[in-house]
């Protein structure tokens, strides 16, 4: 299986960086949702828009919202 | 009437003078020179001192094989430079010279740096070049170029070289080939035999995990969520100035909680509760060792740990500060401080700083942890510069000259004041900060940082005008990058590498592409390396493995443990690692190939496409002309027909700045015998207007 984002081999849907990076992604929304109940794709954009967003989790919210994952909502 | 003939080796040709014209009885040597290679002749009493100098390592440590496609080797030996190196310039001749030199000497004295390195070079010159002196030469023991001490080390000469501290330097140069060797040519040779391109890929026992520090932050920061968190402040007016004043929980988490603070707001009075006043010490700083005056160079002047290091020893070779390669924090009473003082007092800049130390009955440095057998703290030996020095000489000797005073200054004395402020029932704190007494301070001038906040004079129950509550909205920021300084403290604090070969690594890495920039971002060539690396082997990069390894070869210097002991349980541990290499040879000749054809392009990416926005512009060569020109990468899927001419002559490379014009990616462009030169391809950049 290849990562859906860099193409490298992967075990599931993300290779073992981006996995991380989904990782905190998903973890760090609960702390965001507590402080400003914000929806997951408004959370993406904002993500996104941050500069001190690293840049694999800046890719996984790209592919997320290319997806249109709103799973989470 | 001369009696004797005294070969005294010295490292570099400075150094080489220094020591003849000290041990001169006229301080006026002969120099002399034999095939190119300059030697110094002095006279002293009955002795005929030459004075030769070696050209820093003339001997390295080489597999006895010299096949270089073939691992693992385990038999080196040390040979000549030129014998093994390409560009190793005149080894060959200043061998013969010191051979020849060496048959007319009765007597031979090694005054190369006493440290592992000049002990190495000494004893390999001694038992290779001079046809085995090591048993018979003297020593001379300084850590300054200074006439008076190379005089007196002269007249108190070791009876023998450092033996235990020269198996050690010659157990890590045996452990860094072996280990260097080996992993360099597995992964050379894996990449080339699958790719069948060369290209030079490296890793070593401490480049290894060095470069794993990297990969571990550039992780960090590539998979960092920022979290929001907010802070809140208000500007009160005291008197005729305005005062911020902090919110007393220094981090919101909750964006409701925040708000509330700023909208709740009713009064625009403020009430004072309390005054928290606090005086403390700060000590002053310990002496400098090397890592110390790397990082604060690099703080003050952005002067890289290597550049630092090599001033550093420029300004040792000219006898105006002691040994640098130092680890020591300890300043001894026998260096004579109050001399130093005295010299450096001629110089008006520090004339009126020394005079004050000087009038101090009693000077005691304030000495840090960290010691050193061989050499003190660096300290300025008072010798005032001959020549005019560099723009960066003078900042670090300053830098030397005034920690030197600092550390012989009183603490300076501090205030600290935190005024509680009860505004519509939150509470704010207005700080203040103040220096009671300079002490040490005012020697460290202008290297100190420290901001005074000066309050004006409250009482507890003081109304207070609150103009406004803000509310600042923040979030979390990574962990910073590392820099060549704060790497190098990291290298330090692991323990791995020698303070006289860390900056030499940190600069490897740079070379090999592995890295980027000064703020350091590991480029993917060198996450693929680690990749491979942890993969196939993870001992090279664990810092234990190496760590061990350092530890052990201390503890030979120390008298406590066999270089062949070391050795060999270095090569116990290398060879299963290496057969492992070797079994998986194609594999990691894959990864490493895929790895550097990525590096390759990524090499010659100039930027997003201005057109497309998705693709990027990249340096491309036409089949059909052999052109060069600049296409975007979404061509090959037929979404983006944008390119550029490119220049045909020369070689181009990404210049990873913008144009000031225009904000298009640039090109920089360089042509044997011009200066490069910064190209922006956009035909319409404004900066082109009016220019055909």
């Amino acid at each position: 299986m290849k990562c859906e984002i860099c193409g490298k081999e992967a075990s599931s849907q993300f290779c073992d960086l981006h996995r991380t990076a989904y990782e905190n992604l998903v973890e760090k929304f609960e702390v965001w949702k507590k402080a400003l109940k914000i929806t997951w794709t408004g959370y993406l954009d904002e993500i996104l828009r941050n500069p001190d967003t690293g840049i694999w989790v800046k890719e996984v919210a790209r592919q997320l919202l290319s997806q249109g994952l709103s799973s989470r909502e | 009437m001369v009696h004797r003939t005294v070969l005294v080796l010295c490292e570099k040709p400075d150094a080489a003078v220094r020591v003849a014209k000290a041990l001169d009885e006229r301080e006026k040597p002969s120099e002399r020179k034999m095939n190119g290679v300059p030697y110094y002749e002095a006279k002293r009493r009955d002795e005929r001192i030459l004075a030769v100098p070696a050209r820093g390592h003339l001997y390295v440590v080489a597999p006895k094989l010299k096949d270089r496609s073939i691992y693992p080797v385990f038999d080196f030996h040390w040979l000549p430079k030129h014998e093994v190196e390409r560009d190793a310039g005149q080894t060959k001749t200043w061998i013969d010279v010191i051979s020849r030199l060496c048959k007319d000497a009765t007597d031979f004295v090694l005054a190369t740096d006493y440290d592992i390195e000049g002990a190495t070079l000494g004893y390999t010159i001694l038992k290779y070049a001079c046809g085995g002196k090591e048993n018979e030469a003297k020593r001379m023991k300084f850590s300054t170029l200074t006439t008076g001490e190379l005089r007196e080390s002269y007249e108190r000469l070791l009876p023998q070289i450092e033996f235990p501290i020269a198996e050690a330097g010659t157990c890590r140069h045996f452990i860094d080939a072996i280990y260097g060797i080996n992993l360099s040519r597995a992964m050379t040779v894996a990449a080339k035999r699958w790719s069948r391109k060369y290209a030079t890929l490296s890793t070593g026992r401490v480049q290894g995990p060095t470069l794993e520090f990297l990969v571990n932050r550039e992780k960090g920061i590539n998979s960092f969520v920022p979290t929001p968190f907010w802070t809140v402040k208000s500007k009160v007016r005291i008197g005729d100035n305005i005062f911020e004043a902090e919110y007393e929980k220094e981090m919101i988490e909750r964006f409701d909680e925040a708000n509330a603070i700023v909208s709740e707001r009713k009064g625009r009075i403020g009430k004072v509760t309390t005054i928290e006043v606090k005086e403390f010490q700060q000590a002053p700083p310990t002496p400098f060792d090397l890592g110390a005056l790397q990082t604060e160079s690099y703080s003050l002047f952005k002067c890289t740990p290597r550049r630092t290091s090599d001033i550093a020893e420029r300004l040792y070779l000219e006898a105006l500060i002691s040994y640098p390669r130092t680890a020591s924090q300890k300043l001894p009473n026998s260096i004579n401080y109050r001399s130093i003082l005295e010299s450096l007092s001629r110089i008006s800049a520090y004339k009126k700083l020394a005079l004050m130390l000087l009038s101090q009955q009693n000077l005691k440095p304030n000495e840090g942890k960290k010691q050193d057998p061989a050499h003190p703290a660096i300290y300025p030996t008072g010798n005032l510069p001959e020549r005019t020095l560099t723009d960066g000489e003078r900042k670090i000797w300053d830098l030397i000259v005034k920690r030197f005073m600092a550390v012989f200054g009183e603490a300076a004395i501090k205030q600290s004041i935190k005024v509680s402020l009860e505004a519509d029932g939150y509470r704010f704190y207005l700080r203040g900060r103040r220096i009671l007494k300079e002490g040490w301070m005012h020697f460290y001038s202008p290297y100190t940082r420290a901001e005074e906040v000066l309050l004006p004079h409250l009482n507890e129950g003081d109304e207070i005008e609150v103009l406004e509550i803000i509310r600042e909205d923040r979030f979390t920021s990574p962990l910073p990058r590392y820099n060549p300084a704060s790497l190098l403290k990291k290298m330090e604090q692991d323990e791995i590498g020698t303070k006289a070969t860390r900056a030499d690594i940190i600069e490897t890495l740079y070379k090999r592409g592995y890295i980027a920039e000064e703020r350091i971002v590991v480029t993917d060539l060198g996450f693929d390396v680690v990749d491979v690396l942890g993969k196939y082997c993870p001992e090279i990069i664990s810092v234990s493995f190496t760590r061990d390894l350092e530890r052990r070869m201390e503890e030979i210097q120390n008298g406590n443990e066999k270089m062949e002991n070391v050795i060999d349980r270095a090569v116990n541990q290398l060879r299963p690692i290496l057969e492992e290499l070797k079994r998986r040879e194609e594999e990691i000749g894959q990864a490493l190939s895929e790895a550097m054809k990525k590096a390759r392009m990524q090499e010659r990416i100039v930027g997003s496409c201005p057109v497309c926005e998705s693709g990027k512009l990249m340096i491309l060569c036409s089949r059909r002309t052999g052109k060069r020109f600049l296409g975007c990468t979404n061509f090959f899927n037929g979404v983006c027909k944008t390119s550029f001419p490119l220049p045909q002559n020369g070689t181009l490379k990404p210049s990873h700045r913008n144009c000031r014009g225009c904000g298009w990616s640039t090109i920089q462009v360089k042509i044997k015998g011009k200066r490069p030169w910064i190209l922006c391809f956009n035909p319409k950049c404004p900066l082109k207007e009016g220019k055909t």
